[in-house]
């Protein structure tokens, strides 16, 4: 390890303390910009100290586990929106309903939609024999921070294709926290105590009870 | 407008003779008319069929047995995909077997027996927040049917696509639509038989054989969201609390935690669960949200001077609404 290394770390160090003043905290930012080494240091001396104030975050078997899981499920997913965009169940739009949404609504409704045609039913239908796995259906976003960017790359470049490309991004970079709700044992019970209970609605006897009877929900 | 929907309701607050009445008439049927009619038919006539659910990249399907004599249900589902599964109701009981685990799920589900006295009783204000469109006629499962848009009023809610047969009225086909008319979610038969020779006895034989399974049923206490020290300090418009549930769920690790609150709300249409639990740091890491189909789940922590608490919003709503839903909710206590 090189003398400027060492002093780089140390004062990376003295930064992450609150050390640092006048020339020496702009000379040691700009080292930051400059130094992927410098950086991650300064992302390592963090994540120390929050190791030292909270135990439980020292363990991350399960982060490690969960981030191989997130990459192989975007891989996968990525390649799947691809080919049929009407896989892609684009959550973050309804989040950006306008004040002149019903009219929106009312336009779209009246015609047929555009991800009803009996080829691409068949073509969902096809798929989705073919890869029973929760998570193509599953899109997950979290906290209003992401929501936002996500939005923003919807309204400028349109739908689902942006979706895939915020995710993407996420995983490429490894910087942000995941954007992800784990569905986990507790969320499904939750799920069909909603089914079970929270079905009130007037479709219920002509079709609601038969959906939910009929519905297999997805394996984790 | 809303003056103006509550007037046409008050005349219109008649149910229809079904079907006869609305052989001619089906472009003037406001959507509670419509709404009983499909209810009504699935009350009067006995069939046989292959249901098909597709929701999200996820498709299921069933074989269904329904029967009719009076005011007393029937049906049988037998799931044709994922692992092997009966479902048995006679009116607001269900049970349901499930072979693999020989356990068998039985249950009360209070919800069913709602409607259409909802809708027929003078506070129903499912007008205000949808309408009613017949938009054409198309054959589903070789029955020709009358599709019907049900269409949102505003951004909180889904539009739905309706096929009702032309004759009884049952609905054979049913798509939910997001804002951008999109299908989230849909549910078809993909053959049906009407007035099919379907046995009640049979039915209420193979209902009541739980030999060889071990029958659950779910710890629900009744409860209200007062007494459990919860209120919303805005409400969602046109969603009304329903019921209100307190519920044991289990813990990852075997434990039993405290209890869950399950506040339930409905415009007619969609419904929106609230569960209210103490907050766990080991278990409660991430705030987020997550959509299926048409099912959108949120979860968001909440504290106050008095504790921490874990609310998870689930409903066949858009997302925007779930958020409104977690905003409004205040603790009281």
């Amino acid at each position: 390890m090189s003398h400027d290394k060492l002093l780089d770390h140390e004062q990376v160090s003295a930064l992450a303390d609150g050390q640092l003043g006048g020339d020496e905290f702009g000379d040691v930012l700009a080292a930051l910009e400059k130094s992927e080494d410098a950086l991650a240091s300064w992302h390592c001396y963090h994540v120390v100290g929050d190791v030292l104030r909270s135990g439980d975050l020292g363990d991350t078997r399960g982060d490690m586990a969960f981030v191989s899981r997130l990459r192989g499920r975007l891989a996968f997913s990525v390649g799947l929106q691809l080919n049929d965009e009407a896989l892609v169940m684009d959550d973050f739009r309804v989040g950006q309903v306008l004040p002149d949404a019903a009219v929106a609504v009312s336009n779209v409704l009246s015609s047929a939609s555009a991800n009803d045609s009996s080829g691409r039913w068949k073509l969902i239908a096809g798929l989705a024999s073919m890869f029973a796995v929760a998570v193509f259906g599953w899109h997950f976003s979290s906290g209003d921070a992401a929501l936002g960017a996500a939005a923003q790359l919807a309204a400028a470049s349109g739908g689902s294709t942006a979706f895939v490309a915020a995710t993407a991004q996420t995983g490429a970079t490894g910087l942000a926290e995941p954007p992800v709700m784990l569905r986990d044992a507790r969320l499904d019970e939750l799920l069909a105590a909603h089914k079970q209970f929270g079905g009130t609605s007037a479709l219920q006897m002509p079709a609601g009870f038969l959906r939910n009877a009929t519905f297999d929900t997805p394996s984790r | 407008m809303a003056v103006s929907a509550s007037h046409v309701w008050a005349q219109t607050n008649v149910v229809p003779a079904v079907p006869v009445a609305v052989e001619a008439k089906h472009g003037e049927l406001g959507i509670s008319d419509w709404l009983l009619r499909m209810h009504e038919a699935s009350r009067k006539r006995a069939y046989i069929g292959t249901f098909v659910v597709s929701s999200g990249a996820n498709m299921s399907s069933a074989r269904i047995w329904h029967v009719c004599d009076g005011d007393l249900q029937m049906e049988r589902v037998e799931s044709l995909s994922g692992a092997p599964r009966s479902t048995f109701r006679r009116n607001e009981q269900v049970i349901t077997f499930l072979p693999d685990s020989k356990t068998a799920l039985s249950e009360r589900r209070e919800s069913l027996g709602l409607f259409p006295d909802l809708l027929k009783s003078a506070d129903s204000s499912i007008e205000l927040f949808y309408a009613a469109k017949q938009t054409g006629s198309e054959r589903v499962a070789g029955f020709d049917a009358d599709m019907v848009v049900l269409q949102p009023k505003d951004g909180l809610r889904f539009g739905y696509r309706v096929w009702s047969e032309k004759k009884s009225g049952l609905v054979v086909k049913l798509q939910t639509l997001d804002v951008d008319g999109r299908v989230v979610e849909q549910a078809a038969f993909s053959e049906l038989q009407l007035d099919a020779p379907v046995s009640m006895g049979k039915l209420t034989q193979m209902m009541a054989n739980t030999e060889g399974y071990r029958v659950e049923k779910p710890e629900l206490v009744k409860t209200t969201a007062i007494a459990e020290g919860w209120t919303m300090k805005s409400t969602v418009a046109g969603f009304k609390p329903m019921s209100c549930y307190k519920r044991p769920v289990s813990a990852p690790d075997g434990t039993n935690p405290e209890s869950t609150m399950q506040w339930i709300f409905s415009d007619g249409l969609a419904s929106v669960s609230l569960f209210v639990e103490a907050f766990d740091r080991r278990r409660h890491v991430h705030e987020g949200s997550m959509t299926m189909g048409a099912t959108s789940t949120m979860t968001r922590r909440l504290s106050d001077k008095t504790g921490d608490w874990w609310l998870t919003v689930v409903g066949e709503v858009p997302r925007n609404t779930l958020i409104a839903f977690s905003q409004g909710l205040e603790r009281k206590k």
